[in-house]
């Protein structure tokens, strides 16, 4: 009896041990998070997205199931190439993640400046999205996209830009070429604030970055609004992609997708990708974005996946023509 | 305009703004005295804090850091030739100098004085700029970002006395490692040889730490002894007569503010351009340029006079365009987007009271920290006599846990470390240090505003002279290079007629 008794309890033992082990995962998962998260940012301080993270962050800690600290973390350099290779390298426990520039990333990905492979990372979802616009100076003699057009058959068309691996750039050498226009490239610049001051101090005869700076240039009146590559313009006499006749110009965004190292697991993923939805729909971070004129545009993993495919495909289809343009 | 200045000073005079200030000015003192901390460390650590506070509330702090970083910096650059901050390396120069033979309580009282009369004159110059800040801005482009550049290789090249070959040793040796990095214009990675940490460049701050404060912890190590060699002369008690210095020096003190808001108010050229080039033309203008580097008092007030004032109108740039100066005004910037104030030209019509408030709190903030910084003086000064067994290890230690902290990069430590060890041995061969820095900082513009000039003109060099603000600077290069040549001309005019008496006699 006793050593049925012994047996018996050595199974019971045995069986909520195993439980306890098949349980592990799950309760690591619903522990989630245990330790502070890094949000890393592939910019310095300052940029747009070094305010999206810090404006979502406080909120972001607000909707996670356990309370800990989302730190900002700057990493620039490379075009955002550096933090994308510590993420890729980050533990899959959910204390790293990053935002990224889409399809910027996916650039330095092609132009072999990359530890790190797009496609193995996992997506949390999308914070938001920003459509390009053609501008020129205050005082410029051009007054339409058609004066552009014209200029071209004369000379190519300065455009202020950051370097080749850049997204700016490669934005403006395709809604050039979808324009009509003969571009010819003023690179260097840091980034957008740096290249549309060039362009407002007449380094250039255009300008082609995303609209809330345009906005924001046009209405301390240093800018004037040509077009906006959207398919229903949101900046009254400014002519969009449909009246342009050039719909494809709806494509060339600036996607800002957040993403976690690869193997991160769907409950890690899943809590993040609440965090963050609940996040951007918090009043703070909405009055946030309104005064600063940001484009919360809230996507979840899947959706996200898509919108980074479908800007890779994009991209690929214009790659011969951006390479012959280098 | 008058009224917008009261709002301004109105808004800040309320007792949570005033709170805000003072905490701000603490912990700008003292991050600004702790090498590699700085500014811009400061803002970010508060940046997540100030997001529950009101907006001019954030402003106050914001402008309580920065209007007391400069002060905190020149403490430790004077009496252990650690840079606080990259500007206050100039500092160092004669500061560190003035340390050894125990008048470190003269060039503190000096730095304190200078700071906040290069703050006052920085604040009546951006009152006066701002209405027109637009425009002042809009003059300066690529050319014109290239040519100063050059200017400031051109400055401090000139005042390597004696050592015209030695500066431009280092000075190539600076430009080489500024090129390391992700280079703009073709957008590739390049002098990297496969490290990481070198795609975003050799950070400034980590190299002017070791460059300066180990690279003097080393030497003092290996000499023995106090920073204040004889401690028999430590006269601490000189502090008025740094104040009374400083007065006595009205030209140093108005070259050095003019040069800092100049150059503060250009978009991406930075406070270490100003204080380098304000302590260059100080040298240039001096009747004994032979005793700068050795612990001339005017070599302290320029580079600290320029300092405070270049904080000041770097907020032009930042205000008007959204363009950061430097570090610390970007970190700043991150703090206006946070509050949903969208720097641009409409920022300068819609949200004066800010704007003027913020002004307001950096002088008011410059001026308590120099009080301060004097009320201190006596047992700061004390550090200068702690024997080096004791004072080296620390002040290593803090120099290389400061780099770390920059952005927590292991690769800032080996920075630091590399530029220690190559500091020491520029100091114990006599290669000027100075050359390093300003190649350092502009070697990056030059180079990227080379390239966009020439694309923006097709190739052609006439941009440089086509363009007024280009060809001023471009004559005042050619002047500056000519100089040299046209005094020893001069001299050799003068002496022929004794020359040709010689052989009569």
């Amino acid at each position: 009896m006793p050593d049925l008794q012994r047996r018996f309890l050595l199974a019971s033992l045995g069986v909520s041990g195993a439980a306890l082990m098949l349980r592990r995962p799950a309760f690591a998962a619903t522990n989630f998070p245990d330790k502070n998260i890094a949000f890393v940012i592939p910019d310095g301080p300052g940029g747009g997205f070094d305010s999206y993270v810090r404006a979502i962050t406080p909120a972001m800690e607000k909707a996670l199931p356990h309370k800990v600290t989302v730190v900002p973390t700057n990493v620039p350099g490379a075009g955002g190439a550096r933090a994308a290779n510590e993420i890729f390298r980050a533990r899959p426990d959910g204390a790293m993640i990053g935002i990224f520039n889409v399809p910027g990333i996916y650039i330095q990905q092609e132009r072999g400046n990359a530890g790190f492979d797009l496609e193995k990372l996992t997506w949390i979802g999308r914070v938001g999205v920003d459509h390009y616009g053609l501008a020129v100076g205050e005082n410029s003699r051009i007054k339409s996209v058609d004066d552009l057009k014209a200029l071209a058959k004369q000379r190519p068309v300065k455009f202020t830009s950051t370097g080749p691996a850049g997204t700016a750039y490669n934005a403006t050498l395709i809604a050039a070429h979808l324009l009509g226009i003969r571009a010819q490239l003023i690179t260097g610049y840091k980034g957008s604030r740096d290249y549309v001051m060039g362009a407002v101090r007449g380094d250039s005869d255009a300008v082609i970055t995303a609209i809330p700076t345009l906005r924001r240039m046009a209405a301390g009146k240093t800018l004037r609004i040509l077009a906006t590559f959207e398919e229903h313009g949101s900046v009254p006499g400014a002519a969009d992609a449909t009246a342009l006749g050039q719909p494809e110009l709806a494509n060339i965004t600036l996607q800002r997708l957040v993403a976690g190292p690869p193997g991160l697991t769907a409950d890690i993923k899943a809590a993040l990708a609440a965090a963050i939805t609940k996040a951007l729909a918090d009043p703070q971070v909405v009055g946030w974005a309104k005064k600063a004129d940001a484009g919360l545009a809230p996507e979840g993993p899947e959706q996200a996946i898509a919108t980074l495919k479908g800007q890779i495909a994009f991209y690929n289809k214009w790659k011969p023509y951006l390479k012959a343009g280098q | 305009m008058l009224h917008v200045w009261l709002s301004g000073i109105e808004g800040l005079l309320q007792l949570r703004e005033l709170t805000f200030l003072a905490l701000g000015m603490a912990i700008g003192l003292v991050f600004g005295a702790i090498p590699g901390l700085g500014g811009s460390t400061a803002l970010a650590l508060l940046m997540p804090l100030t997001y529950g506070l009101e907006p001019f509330t954030a402003l106050a702090l914001s402008g309580g850091v920065m209007g007391a970083v400069p002060m905190g910096g020149s403490i430790t650059a004077i009496l252990l030739n650690a840079p606080g901050t990259a500007p206050n390396a100039a500092t160092c120069i004669d500061g560190y100098p003035l340390a050894q033979q125990g008048k470190a309580g003269l060039a503190i009282g000096a730095a304190a004085s200078a700071n906040s009369l290069g703050g006052i004159i920085g604040t009546i110059s951006v009152l006066a700029v701002l209405p027109v800040a637009k425009e002042l801005v809009l003059l300066f482009g690529p050319p014109e970002f290239f040519l100063l550049a050059i200017l400031g290789l051109v400055v401090v090249a000139t005042t390597s006395r004696g050592k015209m070959l030695r500066g431009l040793v280092t000075g190539g040796f600076g430009l080489m490692v500024a090129f390391i990095g992700y280079d703009n214009v073709s957008g590739d990675v390049r002098f990297t040889y496969g490290v990481e940490y070198l795609w975003d460049g050799v950070r400034l701050v980590p190299a002017l730490i070791g460059l300066f404060a180990v690279a003097e912890m080393i030497n003092l190590m290996v000499k023995g002894g106090a920073v204040a060699r004889d401690a028999g002369t430590v006269k601490i008690t000189r502090t008025m007569s740094g104040v009374i210095e400083t007065f006595r020096h009205p030209g140093t003190v108005l070259r050095g503010s003019l040069v800092g808001t100049v150059v503060g108010a250009i978009p991406g050229v930075g406070g270490v351009v100003a204080s380098f080039l304000s302590y260059s033309l100080t040298v240039q203008a001096s009747k004994d340029p032979d005793s700068f580097g050795k612990g001339n008092i005017e070599g302290v007030i320029a580079p600290e006079a320029a300092i405070n004032a270049k904080d000041c109108s770097a907020l032009i740039p930042t205000l008007a365009f959204g363009i950061p100066g430097g570090a610390e005004m970007a970190v700043f910037l991150g703090i206006l987007v946070l509050h949903g104030l969208q720097p641009g030209p409409l920022m300068l019509i819609q949200n004066q009271t800010e704007i003027y408030g913020l002004v307001w709190a950096l002088t008011a903030s410059c001026i308590l920290a120099s009080c301060i910084g004097l009320l201190l003086i006596r047992p700061l000064a004390m550090v200068t006599l702690i024997e080096s067994e004791v004072l080296a290890p620390i002040v290593i230690c803090i120099a290389l846990v400061g780099s770390f902290a920059i952005d927590g990069q292991i690769g800032n430590v080996v920075v630091t470390a590399v530029f220690g060890i190559l500091g020491y041995l520029m100091l114990r061969f006599d290669y000027p240090r100075l050359t390093v820095v300003v190649a350092l900082v502009l070697g990056g513009t030059a180079e990227r505003s080379f390239h966009q000039a020439m694309m923006m003109n097709n190739g052609s060099w006439s941009i440089f002279v086509d363009r007024w603000v280009s060809a001023l600077l471009l004559a005042v290069i050619v002047i500056l290079l000519g100089s040299p040549a046209l005094r020893i001309l001069t001299r050799r005019v003068r002496k022929r007629p004794i020359a040709v008496e010689e052989p009569q006699t």
